[in-house]
């Protein structure tokens, strides 16, 4: 009997405190939603044009923040996956130090860094000049275009991406690609055969924390992009803060929130859920 | 294992429902409590509360302002001569997101502890028509009755000033690299598309847009709701178009100094200390005129100890403690005989156009008028809609 | 097979496909550091007015300056106090609760490794306004440090069980076992035996924790009252232009977590080696510090 009671005991504080300050809150966001007229005067009346109109008004910034996040978690994919393989594989003694290296900037916060990159991409700094002699920046400046909020989304949801990698990489069972290499393996085909399926639940964990975040941030829209790059999380933020709109900010919430949910759950249905569940057999 | 597959998903469905019934249990204690507040009833009162002044100031005052627009000792000299303890917190950085801020705990008539607050004058206008401000009690406040400079004793939302008094006032035109950019004299020429993508626009509503509607020809303060929309539709295409390359608030200032762009619209103020950082930059009054603002003290419901909050608006209403402050703001000081002061101390500053302005300066300039509830609403929405393009 | 007929370019671009991988992994660490370095830069410039957005000049008064600013280093304490705060009650919390996953099935399972998996699957921009707005309805605690406690604990958790987890599903059970045997009580085994061994994952999902509480932006912008952290004050001061000193206590926070690593790291090697018999039990699942002070 008290073997039974034990799981409860040690879940109650955690699953009290996500009950109470995260499935309430949206229970009364979702009341939001569904209300009418100007603040101060708002009335519960199963407003469902809130969400039609969510939909048909900002459909562009959807579909761009969808993209730009797409873009961004391929691209922190292929980014990534050298180094968490570096690091899992050929490291040795800089195993440390390279994770911290990959963790440290994490440390300075978020602001600090995109408004770094902000100063390092303006109009006359070397580094546009030479992305545009390369090619890279056909209009001369890279800030306030999609390709400098996409490169900061990048940037800023790098480790979320290479720590998972290395995760599933390093408990990869060592002898399994040994064992591929007396098999007559290349060094190429053991990697596609053996060391990527292995690492999928990394790449499936990976994908999913720097996705589902891009895909609301506004941050590196705000200052990394100019007009026509804005987010809808960009959206949310004026609708709320800007517009006091409560009630189509909290429309537009729970619609992000729901794509973002089809996509998780299609995404796992194709890779596989026991990576994300956690109940990964290793 | 131990129980049928049955048997789990109906205690599934038990757990489901126990969670429901608790949250609906919280709403209803909620409504209750809260007395339908917060964002979903409204706060208005019949007739706004008036400060109650309680004989000398004592304790302490918490203010809300925005960044930068106080020097570094005034604060500690107005302690030193009443002895109240100041907090002093710059985190008024836009009125509508201090709006959102705040609106929640407004009506509910609690102010989160500041006394008095700066807002330009449209927001103060719209808190005020939400009952949110309290009326001032002017025996309290003898240096601004005595003071406030006679261009700001009556504008059209408070004829009386009964809820609020001027913190600062100030121009919004354009500044313009002169060294890139040395033919930009007017709003029009910001549409030019010569300068494409390297033009920065206010995402201040009542900034821009008037703005644009005096290049249209058309006077802000007779304007209808046919004008906003149709100079709304004007900086759409821009936008689109490419022309505008970002709208901002004070980030303006990097994309000035690294030559992102070479012509913004923005405010008086800034331009000083922009000049400093390249004497290149430098605020030009657009040919159709300007926009005058200012900026408002004004004292919340529910806040504490509105008395010393009264005797902070009359301590730097006194045209030395005022001066003070001028020399580090640089914007237009709304305070009588500054001017004079400066022209011994300071007489740099006291010929700046951009800090003491003359009727000549700003004979085109206009005030953006007060709009209902209603336009507003749906000027802003347009607005916003070009700005989240 | 044919190396003695290699030149030196075939040489060359051999050494070079070897190393492609470990040439790319240093161009990506490269790259994750670039805006550190300009932070650094930037640290030393010496500008007239307000913005630090060109080079003007060297010097090292901001850094004998740093905490010079009475508004950053409050703002400093406070994002220090509420990301130890957070982390401590998270990690707790966090740690129970992949206790009970990971080693127990038991009726609404399911139901809780859902829960813990949709915090981190909602924007930011949406949990802090709905926080907002609940907060209001309830009318207490006021916003401000109690508010902002409570947010980041409430995301934290997630990450903790998930780091804890994983640590956890990879656990020998037998030493357990043996420990049981050799007639320790369940309390005894899981505080000299399981404890120290998952302690690298905890450590790793507490560092976890602490970046993000101190890192956090949108959830404490919605949530903050008159508080203001770290962030909250940088983005004020973006808007009006960022003082020298922020910088340079940026930079001071990323060598001081760099040496707090480079220590925890030591400890352990240290700890390894009196151990010297010990298995590869050493870096956890993604993080490189561990504690294993059992030894």
């Amino acid at each position: 009997m008290r073997r039974r009671i034990v799981p409860y005991f040690l879940l109650s504080p955690g699953t009290i405190w996500l009950v109470l300050f995260f499935v309430v809150p949206l229970y009364y966001m979702g009341k939001l939603s569904l209300e009418s007229g100007v603040v101060g005067s708002l009335e519960f009346n199963w407003n469902w044009s809130n969400y039609s109109e969510a939909l048909s008004l900002y459909d562009s910034q959807f579909i761009r923040s969808f993209v730009y996040a797409g873009v961004a978690t391929l691209l922190a994919l292929l980014i990534s996956y050298p180094l968490a393989y570096t690091i899992a594989f050929k490291a040795g003694r800089w195993r440390n130090a390279l994770l911290f290296a990959v963790v440290a900037p994490f440390f300075t916060t978020y602001l600090i860094r995109t408004l770094a990159w902000e100063t390092m991409l303006s109009d006359e700094s070397p580094v546009t000049k030479f992305l545009h002699t390369v090619g890279l920046a056909p209009s001369g400046h890279v800030l306030a275009t999609s390709g400098a909020v996409i490169a900061g989304l990048t940037y800023n949801f790098l480790p979320f991406m290479i720590l998972p990698i290395y995760a599933s990489l390093e408990r990869i069972d060592v002898r399994l690609i040994e064992a591929s290499k007396d098999l007559y393996c290349s060094a190429a085909q053991g990697f596609w055969r053996v060391t990527l399926p292995l690492s999928a639940p990394g790449i499936v964990a990976g994908t999913l924390l720097t996705f589902i975040p891009a895909a609301g941030d506004y941050v590196n829209a705000q200052f990394l992009g100019g007009v026509g790059n804005r987010m809808i999380g960009n959206v949310i933020q004026s609708l709320y803060l800007t517009q006091s709109n409560y009630p189509s900010a909290a429309a537009l919430s729970f619609v992000l929130m729901g794509l973002i949910m089809v996509a998780v759950v299609v995404y796992i249905r194709f890779a596989g859920s026991e990576a994300l569940m956690g109940e990964e057999a290793v | 294992m131990v129980s049928s597959e049955k048997d789990r998903r109906g205690r599934q469905t038990v757990l489901a429902v126990l969670l429901a019934a608790v949250a609906l249990a919280l709403d209803l204690a909620a409504c209750g409590g809260g007395g339908g507040g917060g964002i979903e009833g409204g706060g208005g009162e019949e007739s706004a509360e008036e400060v109650k002044l309680q004989g000398k100031p004592s304790g302490t005052v918490t203010i809300s302002n925005w960044p930068l627009y106080i020097d570094k000792k005034t604060v500690p000299d107005f302690e030193k001569a009443t002895g109240l303890t100041v907090k002093y917190i710059e985190d008024v950085n836009d009125n509508a997101e201090f709006f959102g801020k705040m609106q929640p705990l407004l009506s509910q008539g609690e102010s989160g502890g500041r006394s008095l607050f700066v807002v330009t004058d449209w927001m103060a206008n719209k808190m005020r028509q939400l009952g949110y401000l309290q009326n001032l009690d002017k025996s309290g406040i003898p240096e601004v009755e005595k003071n406030l400079r006679g261009p700001l004793r009556h504008p059209a939302f408070d004829p009386n000033r009964d809820f609020s008094v001027p913190w600062q006032s100030g121009m919004t035109g354009i500044i313009v690299r002169k060294d890139l950019a040395p033919n930009v004299h007017s709003i029009c020429d910001l549409f030019d598309p010569k300068y494409k993508g390297k033009v920065d626009f206010l995402t201040e509503m009542r900034d821009t847009v008037p703005l644009v509607m005096k290049c249209e020809g058309v006077d802000p303060e007779k304007a209808e709701a046919g004008d906003w929309l149709k100079a709304i539709e004007k900086i759409k295409g821009a936008a689109q178009s490419g022309q505008i390359r970002r709208f901002t608030g004070n980030d303006y200032a990097s994309d000035l100094t690294s030559g992102n762009v070479v012509a913004v619209i923005g405010w008086s103020g800034d331009a000083v200390q922009l000049q400093i950082e390249n004497p290149n930059i430098e605020w030009r009054m657009p040919t159709e005129g300007c926009m005058l603002w200012s900026d408002n003290m004004v004292i919340p419901v529910g806040a504490p100890n509105p008395t010393a909050a009264e005797a902070w608006m009359n301590y730097v209403y006194e045209p030395k403690n005022q001066a003070q402050i001028e020399a580090y703001v640089n914007y237009v000081t709304p305070v009588e005989g500054v001017k004079e002061l400066f022209e011994k101390t300071e007489p740099e500053l006291a010929k700046n156009q951009l800090i003491f302005p003359s009727e000549s300066f700003t004979k085109k300039c206009s005030i953006a008028p007060p709009l209902s509830a209603s336009e507003e609403q749906k000027l802003t929405q347009a607005f916003d809609a070009v700005l989240n393009s | 097979m044919s190396a003695d007929r290699e030149g030196a370019g075939g040489r060359a671009w051999r050494w070079l496909r070897e190393h492609a991988v470990n040439i790319a992994a240093g161009l990506v660490v490269l790259y994750l550091l670039i805006p550190i370095a300009v932070i650094f830069v930037f640290s030393f410039n010496d500008p007239q007015g307000r913005y630090n957005f060109t080079w003007v000049g060297f010097t090292l008064s901001h850094w004998g300056n740093a905490f010079g600013l009475e508004d950053l280093t409050d703002a400093l304490l406070t994002s220090l106090k509420l990301a130890l705060l957070a982390t401590v009650i998270s990690t707790v919390i966090g740690t129970l609760m992949a206790l009970a996953l990971v080693r127990h099935n038991f009726f609404g399972r399911r139901l809780a490794n859902f829960l813990i998996v949709i915090p981190m699957a909602t924007p930011e921009v949406v949990m802090g306004a709905a926080l907002l707005s609940f907060f209001l309805i309830l009318n207490t605690p006021p916003l401000g440090f109690q508010t902002l406690l409570i947010a980041h604990v409430m995301f934290c958790i997630s990450f903790v069980v998930v780091v804890v987890r994983s640590r956890l599903i990879g656990f020998d059970r037998s030493l357990e076992e043996a420990a049981r045997d050799l007639g320790a009580s369940s309390f005894e085994t899981f505080r000299l035996v399981t404890l120290p061994l998952i302690m690298p994952g905890i450590f790793g999902a507490a560092m976890l924790a602490f970046a993000l509480s101190i890192d956090d932006f949108v959830i404490s912008n919605f949530n903050s009252g008159t508080t203001v952290t770290f962030p909250l004050y940088i983005f004020g001061a973006a808007q009006r232009g960022i003082p020298v000193e922020v910088n340079v206590v940026a930079m001071i926070l990323f060598f001081f977590t760099v040496a707090a690593m480079g220590f925890a790291t030591w400890q352990q090697r240290r700890a390894e080696k009196m151990a010297s018999i010990r298995p590869e039990q050493e870096a956890g699942a993604g993080f490189p510090a561990g504690a294993a002070a059992a030894t």
